[in-house]
């Protein structure tokens, strides 16, 4: 990736925040304007991200397509480099920005069908993916944190207004909750700037900066828990079932699908980037909330109803692996965490993708309801199970990958915890299994008997979506050249 | 075309599987021609790396490591640290897999034309057979416990996506599931075992640990604790005690799918990955006791619980479960030639009979005893095939079966205690008998459903080819046994050689054993002639005879219901409790109660602010007295 590419790295959110722009230009009712400037959009963003991903070489610089952009210095705290627009990504945020770009497409697709203001939707919608772009690509600190709720406020509307289920209670609960975990985010934020002393929010001066081992193990903890509420880590999950069940189709995609590997992505580049000897300190406490988050999770899965809660749960069990994996400090292990972010954002997207296109007509997601689906909706029915083999970890998709992994990372480091979590997988398959027999097979009830097969933006999207679990599951080396040497280059405190 | 680009067999199927899945709505006979020309192809490549396979056994010496040479770095983290290194191995218990999966696969399909014939979803059948053997196949050939794995899972799922294949059918749906969720807890093991070896040796490569476990390199309990949970996986997949409960279910799915996966192929898969690390085993004794009375204990409970079975197919599920125990046993015996040697005539005989059973369900439309019999003078072809079947279960000489459970009786006699002799010796005669009641109930005596009998008519020949000419393999595979026929098929050293371990083991004809295994049979055999043959409620008697008995064998030792108890009460109870605690205390009283906590703060602290101008003034110069006090307090 050379100088220029930086460019690239600001229309990532530029193009989401110009087409919010362009949209509030557009009249409501062109319904066809706004559906092609958000196609035309959301493939732009599609193609930006992946030309970051191949771009991105694993054999060069640490960061890349580094850009800095001076917005304020020499202002009262702010001295030399105070406050930058600075952009720039290495093989972890390449990894992201991917997964941004895949999943954004369907979900504006998908989106195509909202009756009610859509116009205003999308351009929430593309706010938040704004934020969530940003977040990925920026190196300075302050507008790291802009970037950051930039993400999470367009949700509470978007819930609000166009969501379904307790839809007030939902968007009100998880925005209370990221909140209380941005105080903490901002606490200690402004701690290191203050620690730091040079009066700059120049990210690459906090990596380097050699915190006191106390103040890292007083405010590792501060980024752990404000970035790990919006990770869903347990016992800070709670607003994740009630908050997916409750959001319409994409921003469920989205948000479990991408803005939960955001809270991940902070505590790797607030927390173990900047604190890496509290993050050693603290990383017993993340592999027993990671354990206890998928054993918990899952076992929880096994008993609901509501598909939407119960992929909810299943989301809050799979980013408790991400958080075992961050904990074993090794190599394997994060490479997996990584990836882990990434698989189960394709698959979490693809699972709401598909609930959406059957709850858009059904108006119901009681699984006990649900009997014999397969036969009205086959081609549904195929993409669901797809999603749930990636879900319960099977060979030749993304989630084995990943999975595969962490437990190895997890042997090395705790071999109990190890068994352990190769245990879940097997809880996984059996919610998951029980959920396929009981809503796709067997008799049809003829309470359905009017469902029509999904649409063909939505089986478009979920072919994308497949595409990209099948792809990191047969051929998991591109992933992987790019996040192993990072890791190894520029985490301090993970080891081979 | 050799042995190093044998990586071509699956690719060939997987594509098939590929082109099918998704446009078979577009192909004429919905592709079942493509999926057949393709496992022709594979045939026949196989036997071309066969010949590469004798051209590379020079004087019976035979360097397995010279095999492992096509090779590609699936992931690679750092340099040298953590490799996954995909690889195709060939030698001689691949090459025997080979030839009875690829030839198994093609009989199956070219039956399934006929048998398969105007079913729904038919295009996606042969999509899924084709799918299947690309996955056995890379199982079969893999130098690599991660690229083994993958393919274990890929079976696992064929199988699952087969046996469900009647979706509709909620009993289908149900037995997909147990299927797939059982065989997974084993997987669980399995995956633990893998990684564990990789921990110990650093690498993944089959060779690579089998050589470390040898030269002692492995501390001993660690490398007992690795195969056992090796086993584990191989126990699940082979539907061994006490993971066997969902091989009898798995009979939902078609016949022919029954006959390659369930009986021929996928089952036979544990047996494989034992006997493929064999030599490991061979160090770690305790292991390999476990694998013997494993297989022993499955043996004996699965062929009792086939004596009272009256569906034709699960009397053959429980057959194969019993079977596969046999070769559990021969493995911890150490006897790989003779587990390997039963696996190859168990494939051909028992797919036989499986067809064959398919046979009688396509055309009377029933496959329960009590609803067939006499079937013989309807189906005379069927009713042939599946006598010579049943003599090669059963063991009766020169019949393929005979040959091979001899060689283990043999191997049994000599590396284990006399008991465990003497139960497999039993075991052996209670399969005859129950081959015996089978076939009598089925073909002989009177008719038990007249308007059945009056529908029922000979296959369709697509249906019969395969089953005269696995009849006449079911025949004739023992031979290969004999010195003089491994000479002439390229072997000078017979069974020994193309079974060649680490040490040639010549097959071992002991007169003796094979005259008494011979009277046990046969004597089964007579008892149960004299037992069932003739009228319809004679097949009954054994329920009055010793009715708590029977109940013992039709409710499978209850194992089933103890499982099913086990997941209602105990996981379904706990998945209640952690339900409970998240709903109640995690949430509502965590996040709502803490909410609600602070709009109750909230609620009270606004009276603070009463608007009246006294109350503001008086707390004014309260504070400003307690500002002052203490400013003077600390001087």
């Amino acid at each position: 990736m050379t100088e220029s590419d930086g460019y690239i790295l600001l229309a990532l959110f530029l193009v989401p925040l110009g087409t919010g722009v362009l949209l509030m230009l557009t009249p409501s009712r062109e319904r066809a304007a706004v559906i092609g400037i958000t196609g035309l959009s959301s493939l732009a963003m599609f193609v930006l991200s992946v030309y970051v991903f191949a771009k991105y070489s694993f054999t060069g610089a640490q960061f890349q397509g580094v850009l800095a952009i001076t917005w304020m210095e020499n202002v009262g705290l702010l001295s030399e480099k105070g406050m930058q627009l600075k952009v720039g990504v290495d093989g972890i945020a390449a990894v992201m920005v991917l997964l941004t770009g895949i999943v954004i497409m369907p979900g504006t697709w998908v989106s195509w069908k909202i009756q009610d203001r859509m116009k205003d939707f999308f351009i929430l919608l593309y706010v938040l993916v704004a934020g969530v772009y940003g977040t990925f690509v920026m190196l300075d600190l302050l507008f790291w944190f802009f970037f950051y709720e930039l993400a999470l406020l367009p949700m509470y509307l978007l819930i609000a207004v166009w969501g379904s289920t307790r839809k007030e209670y939902g968007a009100m609960k998880l925005m209370m909750m990221l909140i209380a975990g941005s105080v903490l985010i901002f606490t200690a934020l402004f701690a290191m700037f203050n620690e730091l002393g040079t009066g700059s929010f120049d990210m690459t001066q906090y990596f380097a900066a050699h915190f006191d081992p106390t103040f890292q193990k007083i405010f590792f903890p501060f980024i752990a828990i404000g970035c790990g509420t919006l990770g869903g880590m347990f016992p800070f999950h709670g607003w994740s079932p009630d908050g997916h069940a409750a959001a319409p189709t994409a921003v469920s995609m989205l948000h479990a699908g991408v803005l939960m590997k955001l809270g991940a992505f902070g505590i790797i580049r607030l927390g173990f980037q900047m604190m890496p000897e509290g993050g050693a300190f603290w990383a017993p406490a993340l592999i027993v909330v990671g354990i206890t988050a998928a054993l918990y999770g899952a076992v929880s899965a096994l008993r609901q109803t509501d598909l939407k809660l119960m992929t909810g749960f299943s989301s809050v069990s799979h980013m408790g692996y991400v958080f075992l994996g961050l904990g074993t400090l090794n190599v394997i292990g994060w490479n997996g965490a990584i990836l882990q972010m990434f698989a189960h954002g394709i698959m979490t997207a693809l699972f709401f993708l598909l609930i959406g296109g059957m709850y858009d007509q059904s108006h119901d997601r009681e699984i006990p309801n649900l009997s014999g689906l397969a036969r009205q909706m086959p081609i549904w029915s195929i993409f669901f199970v797809i999603a749930g083999l990636a879900s319960l970890g099977l060979p030749g998709m993304s989630g084995f990958v990943a999975e595969l992994h962490i437990f190895i990372g997890a042997f090395r480091a705790y071999p109990i915890i190890g068994g352990l979590a190769v245990l879940t997988a097997a809880i996984t398959a059996t919610y998951l299994l029980r959920m396929f027999a009981a809503a796709f097979f067997g008799p049809l009830n003829p309470r359905w008997s009017g469902l029509k097969e999904i649409t063909w933006t939505e089986r478009a999207g979920a072919a994308v979506l497949v595409g990209a679990i099948l792809l990191l599951g047969l051929w998991p080396s591109p992933w992987v050249d790019r996040i192993a040497p990072t890791i190894i280059q520029s985490i301090p405190g993970v080891t081979l | 075309m050799g042995m190093e680009q044998v990586w071509v067999l699956p690719a060939i199927l997987a594509g098939v599987f590929v082109v099918v899945a998704l446009f078979n709505r577009l192909l004429p006979h919905r592709g079942d021609f493509l999926a057949i020309l393709g496992m022709l192809a594979v045939v026949a490549l196989v036997a071309l790396v066969l010949l590469d396979f004798q051209g590379a056994f020079v004087g019976g010496h035979f360097d397995p490591a010279g095999t492992n040479v096509y090779a590609f770095d699936w992931l690679t983290i750092g340099h040298d640290f953590f490799t996954i290194q995909f690889s195709t191995f060939v030698d001689s218990i691949t090459v025997v897999m080979l030839v009875v999966v690829s030839f198994v696969a093609l009989m199956v399909m070219l039956y399934s034309v006929g048998y398969m014939h105007g079913e729904p979803r038919y295009g996606w059948y042969f999509a899924l057979l084709a799918f299947f053997t690309a996955a056995m196949l890379t199982l079969v050939i893999s130098g690599n416990l991660i690229q083994l794995y993958l393919a274990w899972e890929g079976v696992g799922l064929a199988s699952y996506l087969l046996i469900g294949f009647y979706w509709e059918r909620r009993t289908a749906a149900e037995a997909a599931k147990k299927a797939f969720i059982t065989t997974r807890i084993g997987d669980v093991g399995l995956l633990i075992g893998i990684i564990l070896l990789w921990r110990a040796t650093g690498s993944f490569d089959i060779q690579t640990i089998i050589a470390a476990a040898r030269s002692g390199a492995i501390d001993e309990t660690y490398l007992t604790v690795a195969m056992l949970l090796l086993f584990a996986g191989a126990a699940g997949k082979s539907a061994q005690f006490p993971l066997h409960v969902w091989l009898p279910d798995a009979m939902e799915g078609p016949t022919p799918v029954s006959a390659l996966i369930h009986a021929a192929t996928m089952v036979v898969a544990g047996v494989y990955l034992v006997a493929r690390f064999s030599p490991v085993f061979a160090e770690v004794l305790v292991a390999r006791d476990v694998v013997l009375y494993v297989g022993l204990l499955t043996a004996v409970m699965a062929a009792t619980m086939a004596l009272v079975e009256n569906d034709i197919k699960r009397v053959l599920a429980y057959s194969t479960v019993s079977q596969l125990g046999f070769m559990f046993v021969a493995l911890g015996a150490g006897a790989v030639t003779a587990a390997m040697f039963h696996l190859f005539t168990h494939a051909f005989f028992k797919s036989l009979l499986f067809l064959g059973s398919g046979s009688v369900i396509h055309a009377t439309e029933h496959q329960t005893v009590e609803q067939l019999g006499g079937l013989r003078r309807k189906m005379p072809i069927t009713t042939l095939t599946f006598v010579v079947g049943g003599l090669a279960l059963a063991g009766v000489p020169i019949f393929a079966g005979f040959w091979s459970k001899d060689e283990i009786l043999v191997a049994v006699n000599e590396g284990a205690a006399l008991p465990v002799y003497a139960i497999l010796a039993l075991t052996a005669g209670l399969t005859a008998l129950y081959t015996t009641r089978l076939i009598l109930l089925t073909f002989f005596g009177e008719p038990k459903n007249q308007h059945a009998f009056e529908h029922a008519h000979e296959s369709p020949p697509p249906m019969l080819g395969p089953l005269v000419i696995l009849a006449a393999l079911a025949t004739v595979a023992g031979f290969v046994a004999l010195d003089g026929v491994g000479r002439a098929l390229g072997f000078a050293g017979g069974i020994g050689e193309i079974l060649y371990l680490s040490s040639p083991h010549h097959f071992e004809f002991n007169a003796m054993l094979a005259l008494a295994s011979t009277v046990v049979a046969v004597g089964a055999i007579g008892i149960g002639w004299a037992y069932w043959s003739g009228t319809a409620e004679r097949a009954t008697r054994a329920r009055l005879w010793a009715p708590e008995l029977h109940q013992l064998l039709v409710r499978r030792y209850y194992m089933d219901d103890l499982y099913q108890a086990l997941i209602n009460r105990v996981i379904l109870g706990l998945a209640g409790v952690v339900a409970w605690f998240d709903k109640r205390v995690v949430n509502e009283t965590g996040v709502d109660g803490g909410a609600q906590l602070l709009g109750f703060f909230g609620y009270r602290l606004k009276f603070l602010q009463t608007g009246k101008i006294p109350n503001y003034a008086l707390a004014m110069a309260v504070g400003l007295t307690a500002i002052v006090l203490v400013a003077f307090g600390r001087q």
